[in-house]
């Protein structure tokens, strides 16, 4: 009698379990087992674990800093100091959107901070004569975006080489300015990229850069110096122009398919 | 049915107000209702209100968004030199977290395929361009992830991405208390961690500021460069 209301006790335990909470269920999946002599054995029969539907790889530190770059876009007109402090001398304005339309970026040369403590950043102006740099307020500027690509033009050798982290990814032919016109050397910054415009002469993709042409400031805009297309590829490699850098137009499609808005240009 | 309720045992409101955090005030009346211990409350628990209107591939998108977040975070701090000027055992551990946060990303957007939703533009001002400020950041960021995933996990319904999840979870806790450790503060400050619903963690990033319109650099304009 004694076994037998223990066994229905049990029972009652189980049932209540079963509607009360998960723990229940837990041990419905591992019922007790009766050993050889009639003694309970532990509960062992536990469900394998459910297998992840993924696992990330392994995790891997950044590399060494090659064709590493920063930019930023401006997020409003802002004065340009010569040093990283308010009551620094003004040297330029740096405008928020381009001739064409586009938000202005600039590269970073440098991070800084005021007396105060205030952050500033040193950006590469697009402004002659090339090659300049003026401090700006870091609230100034939008996120930064970075690059790992770097397009050397050889004015010389004229051709155009475009690295990543220090990998050549694709070599091309350029035409460059004429003698009068000079493609200015320096380093410089892609600031937008132009498709779908009406214009066979700069091909079907043209990118602006930061570098103006010092001898012809009455053009349109200011004189920037482009990386475009063109409907007169017998004439690439070649001096010829007024300071872009040409490109054929698979080379620049090539090119357009590899090279972000914010990539270092070095031309030489 | 006349068993003990939720609102019952729970005087002082505490548990019902952690279950209407993670489940909706409506669910948490229903079960103040309920009788504790029933299905139904079980039931109820499994399936929070967030679950009736996000499917598994939301819940995996917005982790990746987060973790895109956390990724550039780290990497940018990493680019620009800021965890490079930390004392060692502070760089090992943001180098650490930002290799997990790049390792998360990258099978999250494996997992997602073609359905994994397109780069957000970052934008953390000066979050991350001090040690100080990236810390205090960090912190506050491995914090939130961890109650993120205690909340979206319960409502995912595929059982393997409930495995994996719960993976990412716990690694994401040791993230926070490593971070805390090493800022003097107590790594596990609290018995239990409040989960955070989707909802709630998508308004407390919309008050960072950190996710930005991404700028126009493209155009069809055309060119009025030198020629």
């Amino acid at each position: 009698m004694r076994r037998r209301s223990a066994r229905r006790a049990r029972r009652v335990a189980v049932a209540v379990a079963l509607a009360g909470s998960a723990t229940a269920v837990a041990l419905l999946a591992a019922p007790s087992e009766r050993g050889p002599r009639g003694h309970a054995t532990a509960a062992v029969r536990v469900p394998p674990p459910v297998a992840p539907a993924f696992t990330p790889g392994p995790p891997r530190r950044l590399g060494p800093a090659r064709d590493r770059a920063l930019w930023a876009p401006v997020k409003h007109a802002v004065a340009v100091r010569s040093a990283p402090d308010a009551a620094a001398p003004r040297i330029a304005t740096l405008p928020a959107v381009t001739p064409e339309g586009t938000r202005n970026v600039v590269a970073i040369a440098r991070r800084g901070q005021d007396r105060r403590g205030g952050r500033w950043v040193e950006a590469r102006l697009a402004v002659l004569p090339n090659g300049r740099t003026g401090w700006v307020p870091r609230a100034a500027l939008g996120g930064y975006g970075t690059v790992h690509t770097r397009l050397v033009v050889d004015r010389r050798a004229l051709e155009a080489t475009l690295y990543r982290d220090g990998r050549v990814l694709l070599r091309a032919p350029v035409a460059v300015g004429a003698s009068g016109t000079p493609t200015p050397a320096g380093e410089f910054y892609v600031r937008n990229r132009l498709t779908r415009y009406r214009s066979a002469t700069y091909g079907p993709v043209a990118f602006g850069t930061s570098a103006r042409s010092p001898g012809v400031t009455d053009w349109p805009a200011g004189g920037f110096v482009g990386i475009h297309g063109t409907d007169r590829p017998d004439l690439v490699p070649g001096r010829v122009s007024h300071g872009c850098i040409r490109m054929r137009n698979p080379d620049i499609l090539a090119l357009a398919r590899r090279m972000p808005v914010g990539t270092p240009v070095i031309v030489r | 049915m006349n068993g003990p309720t939720l609102g019952s045992v729970d005087r002082d409101g505490a548990l019902t107000e952690a279950v209407a955090d993670l489940c909706g005030s409506t669910r948490a009346e229903f079960l103040r209702r309920s009788a504790l211990g029933g299905a139904a409350m079980l039931a109820a628990l499994a399936a929070p209100a967030e679950a009736a209107t996000l499917s598994d591939v939301d819940i995996l998108n917005f982790g990746l968004r987060f973790e895109r977040l956390q990724a550039t975070f780290y990497t940018q701090a990493d680019e620009m030199g800021t965890i490079g000027a930390m004392a060692a055992a502070k760089r090992t551990w943001a180098e650490t977290l930002g290799a997990h946060e790049r390792a998360h990303v990258k099978i999250i957007k494996t997992v997602l395929g073609p359905k994994a939703e397109g780069r957000p533009t970052f934008d953390f001002g000066e979050a991350n361009e001090t040690p100080a400020a990236f810390t205090k950041t960090a912190v506050a960021m491995e914090d939130l992830t961890v109650a993120l995933l205690t909340g979206v996990t319960p409502i995912v319904r595929d059982r393997g991405l409930v495995a994996a999840l719960f993976g990412l979870l716990t690694v994401e806790a040791r993230h926070a208390a490593w971070a805390r450790h090493l800022t003097g503060a107590n790594p596990a400050p609290d018995a239990f961690d409040q989960p955070k619903t989707l909802h709630q963690v998508r308004g407390v990033i919309a008050r960072t500021r950190f996710v930005a319109r991404a700028p126009r650099t493209s155009a069809s304009h055309s060119p009025s460069f030198t020629g």
